[in-house]
Protein backbone atom coordinates (compact mmCIF):
# COMPACT_ATOMS: atom_id res chain seq x y z
CA UNK A 1 0.00 0.00 0.00
CA UNK A 2 1.80 3.00 -1.28
CA UNK A 3 1.25 6.48 1.50
CA UNK A 4 0.54 8.44 -2.17
CA UNK A 5 -2.78 6.46 -2.77
CA UNK A 6 -4.25 6.56 0.66
CA UNK A 7 -4.21 10.42 0.65
CA UNK A 8 -5.91 10.50 -2.76
CA UNK A 9 -8.46 8.64 -1.79
CA UNK A 10 -9.05 10.74 1.31
CA UNK A 11 -9.45 14.02 -1.13
CA UNK A 12 -13.18 13.58 -1.04
CA UNK A 13 -13.33 14.16 2.45
CA UNK A 14 -12.51 17.28 2.45
CA UNK A 15 -15.16 18.67 -0.35
CA UNK A 16 -18.03 16.92 1.96
CA UNK A 17 -17.26 19.39 4.45
CA UNK A 18 -17.27 18.60 8.01
CA UNK A 19 -21.18 18.91 8.69
CA UNK A 20 -21.94 16.71 6.45
CA UNK A 21 -22.50 13.06 7.86
CA UNK A 22 -22.94 10.00 6.49
CA UNK A 23 -25.66 7.56 5.93
CA UNK A 24 -25.30 4.12 8.20
CA UNK A 25 -27.10 1.37 6.29
CA UNK A 26 -27.14 -2.51 7.65
CA UNK A 27 -27.51 -4.93 5.54
CA UNK A 28 -29.59 -8.15 7.27
CA UNK A 29 -31.60 -11.20 6.69
CA UNK A 30 -31.64 -13.25 9.84
CA UNK A 31 -31.59 -16.61 7.82
CA UNK A 32 -27.52 -17.16 6.08
CA UNK A 33 -26.77 -17.99 2.47
CA UNK A 34 -29.71 -15.67 0.74
CA UNK A 35 -27.15 -13.24 -0.66
CA UNK A 36 -26.19 -10.35 1.95
CA UNK A 37 -23.03 -10.41 1.15
CA UNK A 38 -23.42 -10.14 -2.52
CA UNK A 39 -25.82 -7.57 -1.66
CA UNK A 40 -23.30 -5.58 0.14
CA UNK A 41 -21.10 -5.73 -2.40
CA UNK A 42 -22.88 -5.26 -4.98
CA UNK A 43 -24.39 -2.28 -3.46
CA UNK A 44 -21.29 -0.41 -2.01
CA UNK A 45 -19.94 -0.78 -5.89
CA UNK A 46 -23.07 0.58 -7.53
CA UNK A 47 -23.22 3.96 -4.61
CA UNK A 48 -19.64 4.28 -5.20
CA UNK A 49 -19.97 4.50 -9.06
CA UNK A 50 -22.76 6.69 -8.67
CA UNK A 51 -20.18 8.76 -7.33
CA UNK A 52 -20.49 8.37 -3.56
CA UNK A 53 -17.97 7.58 -0.74
CA UNK A 54 -18.71 4.40 0.34
CA UNK A 55 -17.67 2.05 2.93
CA UNK A 56 -18.71 -1.70 3.18
CA UNK A 57 -18.10 -2.95 6.70
CA UNK A 58 -18.11 -6.77 7.00
CA UNK A 59 -19.54 -7.83 10.49
CA UNK A 60 -19.08 -11.40 10.05
CA UNK A 61 -16.40 -11.61 12.74
CA UNK A 62 -14.65 -14.72 12.89
CA UNK A 63 -16.21 -15.47 9.50
CA UNK A 64 -15.41 -12.71 6.95
CA UNK A 65 -16.30 -13.08 3.43
CA UNK A 66 -17.04 -9.84 1.87
CA UNK A 67 -13.40 -9.32 1.61
CA UNK A 68 -12.75 -12.45 -0.81
CA UNK A 69 -16.29 -11.33 -2.67
CA UNK A 70 -14.65 -7.76 -3.41
CA UNK A 71 -11.60 -9.74 -4.59
CA UNK A 72 -9.59 -8.05 -1.95
CA UNK A 73 -8.74 -10.42 0.45
CA UNK A 74 -4.95 -9.57 -0.32
CA UNK A 75 -4.75 -6.27 0.53
CA UNK A 76 -6.01 -6.88 4.37
CA UNK A 77 -3.60 -5.64 6.98
CA UNK A 78 -6.28 -4.04 9.90
CA UNK A 79 -9.26 -5.31 10.35
CA UNK A 80 -12.91 -3.62 12.09
CA UNK A 81 -12.01 -5.19 15.43
CA UNK A 82 -8.88 -3.21 15.31
CA UNK A 83 -10.44 0.20 14.26
CA UNK A 84 -13.54 -0.23 16.90
CA UNK A 85 -10.56 -1.03 19.62
CA UNK A 86 -8.97 2.21 18.53
CA UNK A 87 -5.47 0.38 17.56
CA UNK A 88 -5.57 1.84 14.23
CA UNK A 89 -6.96 4.62 12.53
CA UNK A 90 -9.79 4.62 9.17
CA UNK A 91 -7.20 5.48 6.93
CA UNK A 92 -5.56 2.08 7.93
CA UNK A 93 -8.25 -0.05 8.14
CA UNK A 94 -10.17 0.70 5.13
CA UNK A 95 -8.77 -0.52 2.14
CA UNK A 96 -9.07 1.50 -0.89
CA UNK A 97 -10.95 -0.48 -3.82
CA UNK A 98 -8.10 0.37 -6.41
CA UNK A 99 -11.32 -0.25 -9.66
CA UNK A 100 -13.92 1.68 -8.66
CA UNK A 101 -13.31 5.21 -6.83
CA UNK A 102 -14.84 6.05 -3.45
CA UNK A 103 -15.39 2.78 -2.59
CA UNK A 104 -14.03 1.04 0.12
CA UNK A 105 -13.76 -2.02 2.46
CA UNK A 106 -13.45 -2.31 5.99
CA UNK A 107 -12.77 -5.82 6.90
CA UNK A 108 -13.89 -8.42 9.63
CA UNK A 109 -11.56 -9.92 12.33
CA UNK A 110 -11.03 -13.37 11.44
CA UNK A 111 -9.28 -14.53 14.45
CA UNK A 112 -11.62 -12.73 16.93
CA UNK A 113 -15.25 -14.49 18.46
CA UNK A 114 -18.66 -12.44 17.71
CA UNK A 115 -18.27 -11.14 21.09
CA UNK A 116 -14.95 -9.18 20.35
CA UNK A 117 -16.92 -6.23 20.23
CA UNK A 118 -20.32 -4.62 21.79
CA UNK A 119 -22.72 -2.18 21.02
CA UNK A 120 -20.57 0.26 22.35
CA UNK A 121 -18.00 -0.07 20.14
CA UNK A 122 -20.13 0.00 17.23
CA UNK A 123 -21.33 3.80 18.26
CA UNK A 124 -18.57 5.02 18.78
CA UNK A 125 -16.68 3.34 15.35
CA UNK A 126 -20.54 4.41 13.62
CA UNK A 127 -19.77 7.84 15.05
CA UNK A 128 -16.11 7.96 13.35
CA UNK A 129 -17.08 6.78 9.40
CA UNK A 130 -19.81 8.90 9.50
CA UNK A 131 -16.88 12.05 9.31
CA UNK A 132 -14.85 10.17 6.56
CA UNK A 133 -17.89 8.75 4.01
CA UNK A 134 -20.91 9.15 2.75
CA UNK A 135 -22.14 6.03 2.64
CA UNK A 136 -21.86 3.03 5.43
CA UNK A 137 -22.77 -0.49 4.18
CA UNK A 138 -22.97 -2.86 6.94
CA UNK A 139 -22.84 -6.60 6.38
CA UNK A 140 -24.85 -8.55 9.34
CA UNK A 141 -24.02 -11.75 10.44
CA UNK A 142 -26.70 -14.24 10.44
CA UNK A 143 -28.46 -14.71 13.45
CA UNK A 144 -29.92 -12.80 16.20
CA UNK A 145 -27.26 -13.05 18.40
CA UNK A 146 -24.74 -10.12 19.70
CA UNK A 147 -23.54 -9.98 15.65
CA UNK A 148 -26.85 -8.54 15.08
CA UNK A 149 -27.40 -6.29 17.78
CA UNK A 150 -23.76 -4.83 17.30
CA UNK A 151 -24.64 -4.18 13.46
CA UNK A 152 -28.00 -2.51 13.56
CA UNK A 153 -26.32 -0.26 16.50
CA UNK A 154 -26.35 3.49 15.15
CA UNK A 155 -27.76 2.03 12.13
CA UNK A 156 -29.81 4.78 10.55
CA UNK A 157 -31.65 2.46 7.46
CA UNK A 158 -31.85 -1.44 7.17
CA UNK A 159 -32.36 -3.69 3.69
CA UNK A 160 -33.43 -7.24 4.70
CA UNK A 161 -32.23 -9.50 1.96
CA UNK A 162 -34.96 -12.49 1.21
CA UNK A 163 -34.81 -15.25 -0.68
CA UNK A 164 -38.70 -16.74 -1.31
CA UNK A 165 -38.07 -19.79 0.58
CA UNK A 166 -40.58 -20.09 3.38
CA UNK A 167 -37.46 -20.38 5.78
CA UNK A 168 -35.63 -17.23 4.74
CA UNK A 169 -39.17 -15.16 4.47
CA UNK A 170 -40.02 -16.78 8.41
CA UNK A 171 -36.64 -15.76 9.83
CA UNK A 172 -36.99 -12.16 7.78
CA UNK A 173 -40.14 -11.57 9.43
CA UNK A 174 -38.38 -12.10 12.87
CA UNK A 175 -35.32 -9.56 11.62
CA UNK A 176 -38.22 -6.87 11.03
CA UNK A 177 -39.98 -7.66 14.11
CA UNK A 178 -36.91 -6.36 16.10
CA UNK A 179 -35.52 -3.48 13.95
CA UNK A 180 -39.00 -2.09 14.34
CA UNK A 181 -38.29 -3.11 17.86
CA UNK A 182 -35.15 -0.31 17.58
CA UNK A 183 -37.13 1.73 15.30
CA UNK A 184 -36.06 1.41 12.11
CA UNK A 185 -38.15 0.67 9.62
CA UNK A 186 -36.53 -1.72 6.94
CA UNK A 187 -36.97 -2.07 2.95
CA UNK A 188 -37.20 -5.71 1.35
CA UNK A 189 -34.70 -6.75 -1.37
CA UNK A 190 -36.71 -10.26 -2.69
CA UNK A 191 -33.22 -11.84 -4.06
CA UNK A 192 -32.88 -14.80 -6.66
CA UNK A 193 -36.36 -14.86 -8.11
CA UNK A 194 -36.66 -17.48 -10.71
CA UNK A 195 -39.71 -16.16 -12.71
CA UNK A 196 -40.35 -19.49 -14.63
CA UNK A 197 -40.60 -20.91 -11.31
CA UNK A 198 -43.23 -18.43 -10.07
CA UNK A 199 -45.12 -18.54 -13.30
CA UNK A 200 -45.67 -22.41 -12.68
CA UNK A 201 -46.36 -21.86 -9.61
CA UNK A 202 -43.34 -23.56 -7.78
CA UNK A 203 -41.99 -20.78 -6.18
CA UNK A 204 -43.35 -17.66 -3.78
CA UNK A 205 -43.87 -14.43 -5.82
CA UNK A 206 -42.01 -11.30 -4.56
CA UNK A 207 -45.91 -10.13 -4.00
CA UNK A 208 -46.72 -13.23 -2.07
CA UNK A 209 -42.97 -12.47 0.28
CA UNK A 210 -44.57 -8.60 0.14
CA UNK A 211 -47.73 -9.57 1.25
CA UNK A 212 -46.83 -12.12 3.96
CA UNK A 213 -43.95 -9.66 5.23
CA UNK A 214 -45.95 -6.48 4.87
CA UNK A 215 -42.55 -4.05 4.28
CA UNK A 216 -41.88 -1.76 1.70
CA UNK A 217 -39.80 -3.11 -1.33
CA UNK A 218 -36.80 -1.66 -2.27
CA UNK A 219 -35.50 -4.19 -5.36
CA UNK A 220 -36.17 -7.50 -7.21
CA UNK A 221 -32.90 -9.44 -8.28
CA UNK A 222 -33.47 -11.90 -10.25
CA UNK A 223 -31.64 -15.50 -9.87
CA UNK A 224 -28.43 -14.84 -12.11
CA UNK A 225 -25.73 -17.59 -13.02
CA UNK A 226 -23.56 -14.69 -13.80
CA UNK A 227 -23.54 -13.09 -9.76
CA UNK A 228 -21.50 -16.52 -8.98
CA UNK A 229 -19.19 -16.35 -12.07
CA UNK A 230 -18.52 -12.52 -10.59
CA UNK A 231 -17.63 -14.02 -7.53
CA UNK A 232 -16.04 -16.64 -8.67
CA UNK A 233 -13.59 -13.87 -9.75
CA UNK A 234 -13.77 -11.11 -6.84
CA UNK A 235 -15.41 -8.82 -9.79
CA UNK A 236 -18.27 -6.58 -9.39
CA UNK A 237 -21.88 -7.99 -11.35
CA UNK A 238 -23.10 -4.40 -11.58
CA UNK A 239 -20.06 -3.93 -13.81
CA UNK A 240 -21.49 -6.71 -15.58
CA UNK A 241 -23.72 -4.25 -17.96
CA UNK A 242 -26.02 -6.57 -19.30
CA UNK A 243 -26.73 -9.06 -16.39
CA UNK A 244 -29.93 -8.58 -14.88
CA UNK A 245 -28.56 -8.62 -11.11
CA UNK A 246 -26.46 -6.35 -11.64
CA UNK A 247 -29.15 -3.80 -13.57
CA UNK A 248 -31.28 -4.89 -10.64
CA UNK A 249 -28.26 -3.76 -7.92
CA UNK A 250 -28.02 -0.70 -9.91
CA UNK A 251 -31.38 0.29 -9.70
CA UNK A 252 -31.23 -0.24 -5.51
CA UNK A 253 -28.36 2.00 -5.28
CA UNK A 254 -30.07 4.61 -7.29
CA UNK A 255 -33.28 4.47 -4.56
CA UNK A 256 -31.26 4.57 -1.93
CA UNK A 257 -29.38 7.38 -3.16
CA UNK A 258 -33.24 8.86 -3.25
CA UNK A 259 -34.53 8.57 -6.41
CA UNK A 260 -37.52 7.14 -6.33
CA UNK A 261 -38.75 7.73 -9.83
CA UNK A 262 -36.12 4.49 -10.49
CA UNK A 263 -38.88 1.37 -10.92
CA UNK A 264 -38.45 -1.93 -9.08
CA UNK A 265 -38.52 -3.64 -12.50
CA UNK A 266 -40.48 -7.50 -11.81
CA UNK A 267 -38.60 -10.10 -13.45
CA UNK A 268 -40.45 -11.56 -16.46
CA UNK A 269 -40.52 -15.04 -17.79
CA UNK A 270 -39.27 -14.72 -21.33
CA UNK A 271 -41.93 -16.69 -23.36
CA UNK A 272 -39.97 -17.83 -26.11
CA UNK A 273 -41.18 -18.58 -29.62
CA UNK A 274 -44.77 -18.64 -30.83
CA UNK A 275 -46.37 -20.89 -28.55
CA UNK A 276 -45.31 -19.25 -25.66
CA UNK A 277 -46.66 -16.11 -26.92
CA UNK A 278 -50.09 -17.76 -27.48
CA UNK A 279 -49.70 -19.70 -24.03
CA UNK A 280 -48.70 -16.36 -22.36
CA UNK A 281 -51.64 -14.50 -24.16
CA UNK A 282 -54.25 -16.73 -23.26
CA UNK A 283 -52.95 -17.08 -19.96
CA UNK A 284 -51.97 -20.91 -19.85
CA UNK A 285 -48.34 -19.99 -18.54
CA UNK A 286 -46.49 -23.67 -19.47
CA UNK B 1 -45.27 -28.43 -13.61
CA UNK B 2 -48.45 -29.95 -13.80
CA UNK B 3 -50.08 -26.83 -12.40
CA UNK B 4 -49.52 -25.08 -14.81
CA UNK B 5 -50.31 -26.03 -18.28
CA UNK B 6 -52.46 -29.04 -17.78
CA UNK B 7 -53.83 -27.68 -14.09
CA UNK B 8 -55.12 -25.07 -16.51
CA UNK B 9 -56.43 -26.99 -19.28
CA UNK B 10 -58.21 -30.02 -17.21
CA UNK B 11 -59.07 -27.80 -13.85
CA UNK B 12 -57.76 -30.22 -11.59
CA UNK B 13 -57.76 -27.53 -9.37
CA UNK B 14 -54.98 -29.01 -7.36
CA UNK B 15 -52.71 -26.07 -5.05
CA UNK B 16 -49.60 -25.09 -6.17
CA UNK B 17 -46.79 -25.78 -4.07
CA UNK B 18 -46.36 -22.06 -4.57
CA UNK B 19 -49.67 -21.04 -3.00
CA UNK B 20 -49.02 -23.97 -0.09
CA UNK B 21 -45.76 -22.14 0.78
CA UNK B 22 -47.64 -19.03 1.49
CA UNK B 23 -50.74 -20.33 3.23
CA UNK B 24 -47.93 -21.90 5.79
CA UNK B 25 -45.59 -19.12 6.42
CA UNK B 26 -49.21 -16.97 6.85
CA UNK B 27 -49.72 -19.58 9.72
CA UNK B 28 -45.95 -20.02 11.10
CA UNK B 29 -45.84 -16.12 11.33
CA UNK B 30 -49.29 -16.01 13.25
CA UNK B 31 -48.01 -18.75 15.68
CA UNK B 32 -44.59 -17.76 16.01
CA UNK B 33 -46.17 -14.27 17.04
CA UNK B 34 -48.18 -15.71 19.91
CA UNK B 35 -45.18 -17.65 21.19
CA UNK B 36 -43.95 -16.10 24.73
CA UNK B 37 -40.72 -16.08 26.41
CA UNK B 38 -40.17 -17.85 29.81
CA UNK B 39 -39.20 -14.56 30.93
CA UNK B 40 -42.48 -12.29 30.13
CA UNK B 41 -44.54 -15.52 31.27
CA UNK B 42 -42.76 -15.40 34.77
CA UNK B 43 -42.52 -11.47 34.73
CA UNK B 44 -46.76 -11.67 34.06
CA UNK B 45 -47.36 -14.40 36.67
CA UNK B 46 -45.99 -12.23 39.25
CA UNK B 47 -47.92 -8.84 38.47
CA UNK B 48 -51.33 -11.54 38.43
CA UNK B 49 -50.46 -12.48 41.52
CA UNK B 50 -49.77 -8.99 43.47
CA UNK B 51 -53.18 -8.13 42.10
CA UNK B 52 -55.09 -11.01 43.18
CA UNK B 53 -53.40 -11.21 46.51
CA UNK B 54 -54.54 -7.49 46.48
CA UNK B 55 -58.08 -9.09 47.14
CA UNK B 56 -57.40 -12.29 48.23
CA UNK B 57 -55.28 -14.93 50.57
CA UNK B 58 -53.67 -17.23 48.02
CA UNK B 59 -51.27 -19.68 47.78
CA UNK B 60 -48.15 -18.47 45.80
CA UNK B 61 -46.29 -21.28 45.34
CA UNK B 62 -49.23 -23.56 43.56
CA UNK B 63 -49.91 -20.73 41.52
CA UNK B 64 -49.81 -21.96 37.87
CA UNK B 65 -49.82 -19.89 34.68
CA UNK B 66 -49.81 -21.66 31.18
CA UNK B 67 -50.83 -20.71 27.66
CA UNK B 68 -52.61 -23.82 26.72
CA UNK B 69 -53.26 -23.70 22.48
CA UNK B 70 -55.53 -25.33 20.20
CA UNK B 71 -55.59 -25.26 16.65
CA UNK B 72 -57.99 -21.90 16.38
CA UNK B 73 -57.15 -20.02 19.57
CA UNK B 74 -54.74 -19.79 22.55
CA UNK B 75 -56.13 -19.23 26.02
CA UNK B 76 -54.18 -18.12 28.94
CA UNK B 77 -54.70 -20.23 31.95
CA UNK B 78 -54.18 -19.58 35.80
CA UNK B 79 -54.92 -21.69 38.67
CA UNK B 80 -54.39 -20.90 42.02
CA UNK B 81 -56.31 -22.06 45.21
CA UNK B 82 -57.97 -19.18 47.12
CA UNK B 83 -57.44 -19.43 50.45
CA UNK B 84 -59.59 -16.61 51.67
CA UNK B 85 -61.11 -13.46 50.63
CA UNK B 86 -59.87 -10.51 52.18
CA UNK B 87 -61.76 -7.99 54.84
CA UNK B 88 -59.93 -4.76 53.79
CA UNK B 89 -59.24 -4.03 49.95
CA UNK B 90 -55.57 -2.92 50.06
Amino acid sequence: MAGSEIKLSFISKQKRGADLKGKVIVITSGKGGVGKTTTTASLGAAIASLGKTVAVVDMDIGLRNLDVVMGLENRIVYNVVDLAHGRCQVKQAAIRDRRIEGLFLIPASQSDNKNALNTDDMARLTKKLREEFDYILIDCPAGIEQGFENSVTGADEAIVVCTPEVSAVRDADRIIGLLYARSITPKLIVNRIVPYMVVNGDMLSHKDVEDVLSVELIGLVEMDDRVIAATNTGSYIIDDKTSKAGQAYTRIAKRILGDLTVPIKEPIYDQKGLWGKITSKLGIKK
Amino acid sequence: MKNGFFGKIFGTGKESTRDIAKKRLQFALIYDKLEVSDEILEALQKDIVDVISKYFEIDKSSLKLDIERQDDLSALVLNTPILSAKRKFG
